[in-house]
């Protein structure tokens, strides 16, 4: 953790001049982002504004037509599949939790395949990793179809959580759910960042989660971004980011950040 | 003194972690994470006393766990950095409970209890399947007696899927199968001085019964795995959900388009199949035998008649409606995961190529019996 502080304003990651294009449609032209060590940075963005596009991009599951993507100082590509599992880890959408395994033989099989640990270890570090997402023990041992919405993100958590990765992506983690279970996922955003220190890049159109947990945003319009901190980004004059932060659903959100915030 | 330090692998420097001091008190340095937790823990097997963990770069959630339960068993954490002590205490706070486990029933117990059950299913599937085959012939009869209920636009999709595409892989091995028979025939008719009757066996076998039966496998295996996958994905996504509230039958929309489609189709390949595997015929007869494909059509003539031809067609819609109808029921069985998608499609195809076998070994016998 020293070294973390040592080197507290390094970028983790950072992208330089992405193009990425279908056909004759581009989707990012020449984007650059620096993602700061611990930080929780937000990116957000119209429908078909390629923020999954770029979520593939940074996670190397996607080779970007021009550019470059650096993880800790190497490209991204260039990382050998256990270094990177212990590097990054992965919230998808849907969970895309496996449904042939139970939840605890999800969580376990990154730690299976990258280190030497004996069965009862993983089973117990994947007790912990359960309660760290503040699931039940139970849970562990049912198959994924068995999980309701909200608990089939936290199991995700918990398996994106396996190796301690040092970078966290997170692809919508409170779409489809209830203000309560969005809210529980919002803290765990925050109480994770904070007791283990993970750098958490957040892809949403959720408001509240905009405005309650990123310190930075990332908005994606004209084919770049716009990274700032959600305070400057209100106060912006692009047209589009002026609609999005100040329409009628923003203003629920801006008062969930005054009181999480106590402004 | 223990001291513990491992080399580190060239390719990738890992940090190691290093026990040191003697006694009850005992120092940690270095990086405790989840590779190198099990040297940790074999250093550390019989700690007792305290342990300075100031020494310590790195720690992770594995890591912490681990001095939680050494802090558990009496064994005192000292000169804990305040970074690492936020960790401690978030993975301590934990209300940590082992995963339940599996309830494990012996080997033999086990055999008995999926005797049991698959007893049981197939009493069920059986039943499922006599429901099934009845309320999609009901529906499959109410189309064709209310012309404006059935889908043109969804049968000429299916009988060109299940049909048209169908037709290259078809052909092939209809002639394959002609080669097969033929060498065979001639092989073991030759001592006889009958080569000449590998024409008639070719002919005769392929028009009554290995074009319907090729075609029938074929069909169930590309076409009836599809129709079960395709309306187990509708099913997965809750497609066939959305029908039923919208007040539309899946069975209207989903099935009775396929099974339609699939009747019309394979008494055409079967044509398809009949026609291709004669042209085998011709090709074995040339080579083989020296008669000249004039020859040929004037031997096939003699060797069978029209029966032979509607024997192998007349079976080919029963086929075509029994793989059609397993296909879409096992395909609206789907529940929930991709697992159980592709759980039906292997039974669908199973189960339709069994039948088929089945239901051509009655008809054979039928067709003796009536003299055909």
């Amino acid at each position: 953790m020293n070294a973390r502080a040592r080197t507290q304003d390094d970028s983790i990651l950072s992208a330089r001049d992405i193009v990425n294009r279908f056909g004759k449609q581009v989707v990012h032209d020449k984007l650059s982002l620096d993602i700061t060590r611990g930080e929780i940075i937000g990116i957000a963005g119209g429908s078909g504004s390629g923020k999954s596009v770029l979520l593939k991009t940074l996670i190397g599951l996607r080779e970007p037509d021009a550019g470059e993507v650096l993880l800790n100082g190497k490209a991204v590509a260039s990382i050998g599949a256990s270094e990177r599992a212990s590097l990054i880890g992965v919230l998808f959408q849907q969970g895309a939790l496996f449904s042939s395994l139970s939840v605890a033989q999800n969580i376990m099989l990154p730690m299976r395949e990258h280190t030497a640990l004996p069965v009862e270890e993983q089973e117990q570090i994947a007790a912990m990793k359960l309660a760290l997402a503040g699931l039940p023990a139970d849970t562990g041992i049912k198959p994924p179809s068995a999980l309701s919405g909200g608990m089939v993100k936290r199991a995700a958590f918990a398996r994106a959580l396996a190796l301690d990765p040092k970078i966290l992506f997170l692809d919508e983690p409170t779409s489809d759910l209830d203000a309560i279970a969005a809210g529980g996922i919002d803290a765990l955003i925050l109480q994770l960042n904070k007791s283990l220190g993970v750098t958490v890049v957040i892809v949403t159109h959720d408001l509240t989660t905009l405005f309650t947990v990123c310190g930075r945003i990332a908005v994606m319009v004209d084919r770049k971004v716009t990274v700032d901190t959600p305070d400057m980004l209100m106060k912006s004059d692009h047209p589009w980011i002026r609609e999005f932060f100040h329409g009628p659903r923003a203003e629920g959100a801006m008062q969930a950040r005054k009181t999480s915030h106590g402004i | 003194m223990a001291t513990h330090e491992q080399a580190a692998p060239a390719d990738s420097p890992r940090p190691a972690i290093a026990v040191s001091g003697d006694g009850d008190r005992l120092a940690l340095a270095g990086v405790l994470d989840i590779g190198t937790l099990g040297e940790a823990r074999k250093a550390l097997k019989k700690t007792q006393g305290s342990l300075d963990i100031g020494g310590l770069e790195r720690l992770d959630t594995p890591g912490a766990l681990f001095l939680c339960n050494l802090r558990d068993k009496g064994v005192k954490l000292t000169a804990v950095r305040a970074e690492h002590q936020s960790l401690l205490d978030l993975i301590c706070g934990l209300e940590l409970k082992p995963l339940p486990k599996v309830e494990q029933v012996s080997r033999w117990r086990q055999i008995v209890v999926d005797l049991g059950k698959g007893a049981h299913d197939a009493r069920h599937d059986v039943l499922d399947i006599i429901a099934f085959l009845g309320r999609a012939a009901s529906w499959t009869v109410s189309a064709l007696l209310h012309p404006s209920c059935m889908r043109p636009a969804a049968i000429s999709r299916h009988v060109e899927e299940t049909g048209v595409h169908a037709l290259p892989i078809i052909g092939t091995m209809a002639v394959m199968i002609a080669v097969v028979i033929g060498y065979q025939g001639v092989a073991q008719l030759r001592p006889y001085g009958g080569e000449d009757f590998t024409i008639n066996l070719v002919a005769v076998s392929m028009l009554r019964e290995m074009a319907v039966l090729i075609t029938a496998i074929m069909v169930a295996g590309r076409s009836g795995s599809a129709y079960t996958a395709e309306i187990g994905v509708m099913r997965t996504r809750e497609e066939v959900d959305a029908l039923n509230v919208m007040g539309i039958e899946p069975m209207q929309v989903l099935v009775v388009p396929r099974v339609i489609a699939l009747v019309i189709t394979l008494p055409l390949l079967t044509f398809f199949a009949d026609m291709m595997g004669l042209l085998g015929g011709a090709g074995i007869a040339l080579g083989l035998l020296d008669v000249s494909p004039l020859q040929y059509v004037a031997r096939v003539r003699q060797a069978v008649d029209l029966s032979d031809l509607f024997v192998g067609l007349f079976k080919a819609p029963v086929f075509a409606f029994i793989i059609a109808i397993i296909s879409c029921m096992h395909g609206l069985r789907v529940k929930g995961s991709a697992e159980s998608v592709g759980r039906e499609t292997t039974r669908a195809v199973v189960k339709s190529i069994f039948l088929v076998i089945v239901l051509d070994a009655f008809f054979s016998i039928l067709f003796e019996k009536l003299d055909v």
